[in-house]
């Protein structure tokens, strides 16, 4: 008891050491952004696999054109003032502005911008695919992307395609980034165009400065004084590694973050409530999907794949699982594109499913497995499924894995069932969601088309394919809109093989003292124009 | 005869040391084996994970090739033990840095919460340990074990989560997720990678300050959980030893209780202790990867367990085998502080 005031005055000392109780507050000037980075693996533009990435490059450099936020379809000049696109359709020229400066101080031309694409090409990283996908190659790099003058920048398509689905992937993907060559090359190894180098570096010219990355801990960027469009109002942005969404919801609340990316849905909905928060939804053009591998001999039948479709409860599953992780949707066309047909009123059905089955020879149903990432929404729209499956007779075991494993199935063609997330969509162009889900122009096992999700479920219809590679060069729009609505009708008649249930959309929960935050559906979210308003 | 003696003395004492050596040798050569070749098998494609999963084939091809997996998995484990050998833990896969340079960076971090997580445990748990037994029975010692009960068998993760609301939501004394305020992120230039100590050192007292105020909750609970564990251990070695016919004869001498307890009692248990103790902290080191993930600490367990799931095999392999170095160390410092404080050892 002698000693009970000695280890309380050291209590006492402790707690007043470590400090009094405050809510905090980030700096005025700063942003702070609490979201995983797990999958955060490489700065370089070229490699950029994620939705962090993309953002991020999005803030540290600048591309020719960009897509309004709001206004989805309005390109809007960036580093390029002007465009045409050639009577021939088969080239645009850009017309770069003068006196924008690399954050090195090395002046920005369209040497550099045609320099970066054909880094692209050469490298054949991950975002390569989309450019192989209107013909370029690292072999035509050079003479399909030249620059002329320092200012002028043009673009030959080596294949017949819309070129507006060429300018929307120049504003949307990140491998369309203009890098400082020179700053690149000097820091070459080993004819790597500068790819060990920029996994950690970055040689751009947009509105913030990179300053540090330590890996699963903190990127801290700076503005950039000398930035062509003016300063940002922001002098600092940090991204801080958190991956439990509870402890980003106290950080929110206690003020210690400015947004939160990533959070669950029920603490998602607990901060709705708060009246210092704002939760912004983004749609994206990825859809959440069931999809059927038709190299099955059971899923070849469409009948089976009718019955499938029947057997989705598409508004159970829209009302519970997927709030802030998707708004219902049925079509392979992302949600809101003109050309987008009106949903076709697929329902939960399950003596329909059950007929279908007995006429293709499954009056009992049969038993098969639905792989499935392991994280919501996907392993409840798979328990859901399994459920609803059941009710048919179908028997259907749940296989969780990781997006590696899931995914490396299906590229590999060794499924049965995914429910997976998929479909393209970054450009707002019905090709870019068709050519991800649908088309699969080559269905042999050695043609490896791993990146189209059509080929992954073996499903082809020589009559979509030709309708979709017809749709992509129609020059008039209103025929070229009816023909991806022709593709529509007919993936519909044909039972494709790939089931969307949900359209994407990304929550971010912010503070409500944050302005200018306009989440982007590309990812390209902008922070140049956020302030604080306090 | 002395002179006779040391020779054969020492050409014991080396020939021991040898073949501790090429046990530890062997150990760590099996370590590496089995996390190499279990990491092969394992359906996890680092290829996947870095060009993601819309990447077309000619990319995926090239990605395959470049890290070497198209090559037999002997010739890959063998090319990775002469890197090894070189002192090169080749590359991460995934963040393109040395693994050497990755874990330099994380592993401080680890040690710093791991070393007050076991000194807030053996501090607290073997003063707890020792009433107990001294109380056998009476309610203190059933405090004790319930205690004891509750930090060995509640997850660590709700320790966390509670810790995070009551002492940084609601009373606002703890520090949120992080090692420090990014305010006061990159102040102190980095000499040892240990936050208190590098502002303490560099005089930057408000830093100390404030990484103490961030560490002092995750540390408190990560030790909890060994607090419990040697808390435990301790009643029940000092219950063994107070059973012993020598207490009967010192407190028959006459010697004071506090005497019988500390300096005969707990004096023959510190063997003992020092084992536990050993392995707990090695446990710690090796990665609180649930404390890492509630409170964002950038530290080993958290490295180890993402690598580990985007199948970044260079870097399982450098953690491995560190982990592998930190157990055989802690082995072998266990043993020697056994000749130190237990003469029949030497």
């Amino acid at each position: 008891m002698r000693k009970m005031p000695s280890v309380l005055a050291a209590c006492a000392l402790a707690v007043s050491l470590i400090g009094a109780p405050a809510l905090a507050k980030t700096p005025s000037d700063q942003l702070i952004i609490g979201m995983s980075m797990n999958n955060l693996l490489s700065l370089d533009p070229a490699g950029a696999t994620g939705n962090d990435v993309v953002e991020i490059n999005a803030n540290l450099y600048d591309s020719l054109v960009e897509l309004d936020p709001v206004n989805t379809y309005k390109v809007m000049p960036a580093l390029a003032e002007s465009w045409a696109i050639a009577d021939d359709k088969r080239s645009i020229t850009f017309k770069l502005r003068r006196g924008v400066k690399f954050h090195s101080g090395n002046p920005l031309t369209a040497q550099d911008a045609a320099w970066s694409l054909q880094r692209v090409l050469k490298l054949n990283l991950a975002l390569a695919s989309v450019w192989k996908g209107y013909g370029f190659t690292a072999q035509n790099a050079e003479t399909s992307i030249q620059a002329p003058d320092a200012q002028t920048l043009v673009i030959r398509l080596p294949e017949a395609t819309d070129p507006k689905l060429v300018i929307y992937t120049l504003a949307t993907s990140v491998s369309a980034v203009v890098l400082d060559s020179k700053k690149v090359m000097a820091n070459e190894k080993d004819g790597d165009l500068g790819r060990t180098w920029l996994t950690t570096n970055e040689a751009g010219s947009g509105p913030f400065v990179f300053n540090e990355w330590r890996q699963k801990d903190v990127l801290m960027m700076t503005r950039f004084d000398g930035y062509w469009r003016g300063a940002p109002k922001l002098r600092r942005v940090l991204l801080r590694h958190m991956t439990e969404s509870q402890t980003l919801r106290l950080m929110l609340e206690r003020g210690d973050i400015d947004v939160a990316n990533g959070m669950s849905v029920p603490d998602v909905e607990a901060m709705k409530k708060n009246p210092a928060i704002v939760v912004e939804s983004v749609q994206r053009g990825n859809v959440y999907y069931v999809a059927m591998s038709v190299k099955d001999q059971k899923f070849a039948d469409k009948r089976v794949r009718q019955a499938i479709r029947s057997l989705i409860d598409y508004d159970g599953i829209n009302k519970t699982v997927m709030p802030n992780y998707g708004v219902f949707h049925q079509r392979p066309v992302a949600l809101g594109l003109p050309a987008t047909l009106p949903e076709p009123g697929y329902r939960l059905d399950v003596p329909a499913a059950k007929k279908l089955l007995a006429e293709a020879g499954f009056p009992n149903g049969f038993k098969t497995s639905i792989r499935v990432l392991s994280d919501p929404p996907f392993i409840n729209i798979a328990t859901s499924l399994q459920s609803t499956l059941a009710l048919a007779g179908i028997d259907a075991s749940v296989i969780p894995g990781t997006g590696n494993q899931v995914y490396g199935a299906m590229r590999d063609r060794s499924f049965e069932i995914i429910v997976g997330r998929g479909g393209g969509g970054a450009e707002p162009h019905p090709h870019s969601n068709l050519r991800s889900l649908v088309y699969n122009p080559d269905n042999r096992d050695e043609a490896k088309l791993t990146n189209f999700q059509g080929w992954r479920t073996s499903f082809i219809s020589p009559e979509i394919n030709a309708l979709i590679e017809k749709a992509e060069v129609e020059a008039d729009e209103k025929k070229q809109l009816a023909m991806y609505q022709d593709v529509q009708k007919l993936y519909d008649q044909q039972v494709g093989a790939i089931q969307p249930v949900s359209q994407m959309i990304d929550t971010v929960v912010l503070q409500k003292d944050i302005r200018n935050f306009r989440g982007h559906p590309a990812a390209t979210t902008h922070w140049r124009d956020v302030y604080k308003q306090r | 005869m002395t002179t006779l003696a040391l020779p054969a003395f020492s050409s014991r004492r080396m020939g021991g040391l040898g073949r501790r050596l090429a046990i530890v040798a062997v150990t760590l050569l099996g370590l590496l084996a089995m996390t190499f070749f279990i990491g092969r098998v394992m359906p996890l494609d680092p290829v996947l994970s870095i060009v993601g999963s819309d990447a077309d084939h000619s990319t995926y091809e090239q990605v395959y090739k470049q890290l070497g997996l198209d090559q037999p998995l002997y010739v890959q484990f063998g090319y990775y033990l002469r890197d090894l050998l070189h002192g090169d833990l080749g590359r991460s896969l995934m963040s393109g840095n040395p693994v050497t340079t990755d874990i330099l960076r994380v592993f401080p971090a680890t040690i710093e919460l791991a070393t007050l997580a076991i000194l807030f445990g053996t501090c607290v748990g073997v003063p707890l340990g020792v009433f107990a037994a001294t109380h056998k029975g009476r309610l203190g010692d059933q405090v004790v074990r319930v205690i004891s009960l509750c930090g060995y068998s509640v997850p660590v993760f709700w320790f966390g989560m509670m810790g995070l609301i009551i002492f940084y939501a609601w009373l606002g004394w703890a520090g949120g997720a992080g090692r420090v305020d990014l305010a006061y992120d990159g102040l102190v230039q980095s000499r040892t990678g240990l936050l208190l100590i590098d502002s303490a050192l560099a005089g930057e007292w408000e830093v100390f300050r404030n990484a103490l105020k961030y560490i002092t909750l995750p540390a408190c609970i990560l030790g909890l959980h060994s607090m419990a564990y040697i808390a435990r251990m301790t009643r029940s070695f000092m219950l063994n030893q107070l059973n012993q016919e020598y207490i009967i004869t010192a407190r028959v001498k006459g010697l004071s209780e506090r005497e019988v307890i500390w300096n005969h009692a707990f004096r023959n248990i510190l063997v003992q202790l020092l084992t536990i103790v050993a392995l707990a902290y090695g446990s710690l080191l090796e990665g609180a990867v649930l404390i890492e993930t509630v409170f964002a600490w950038p530290g080993f367990g958290s490295y180890l367990t993402s690598s580990l799931l985007l199948g970044d095999m260079n870097a399982v392999m450098g953690c491995v085998l560190l982990i592998g170095i930190i157990f055989v160390t802690l082995n072998l410092v266990a043993d020697a502080l056994y000749q130190v404080f237990d003469p029949r050892t030497r």
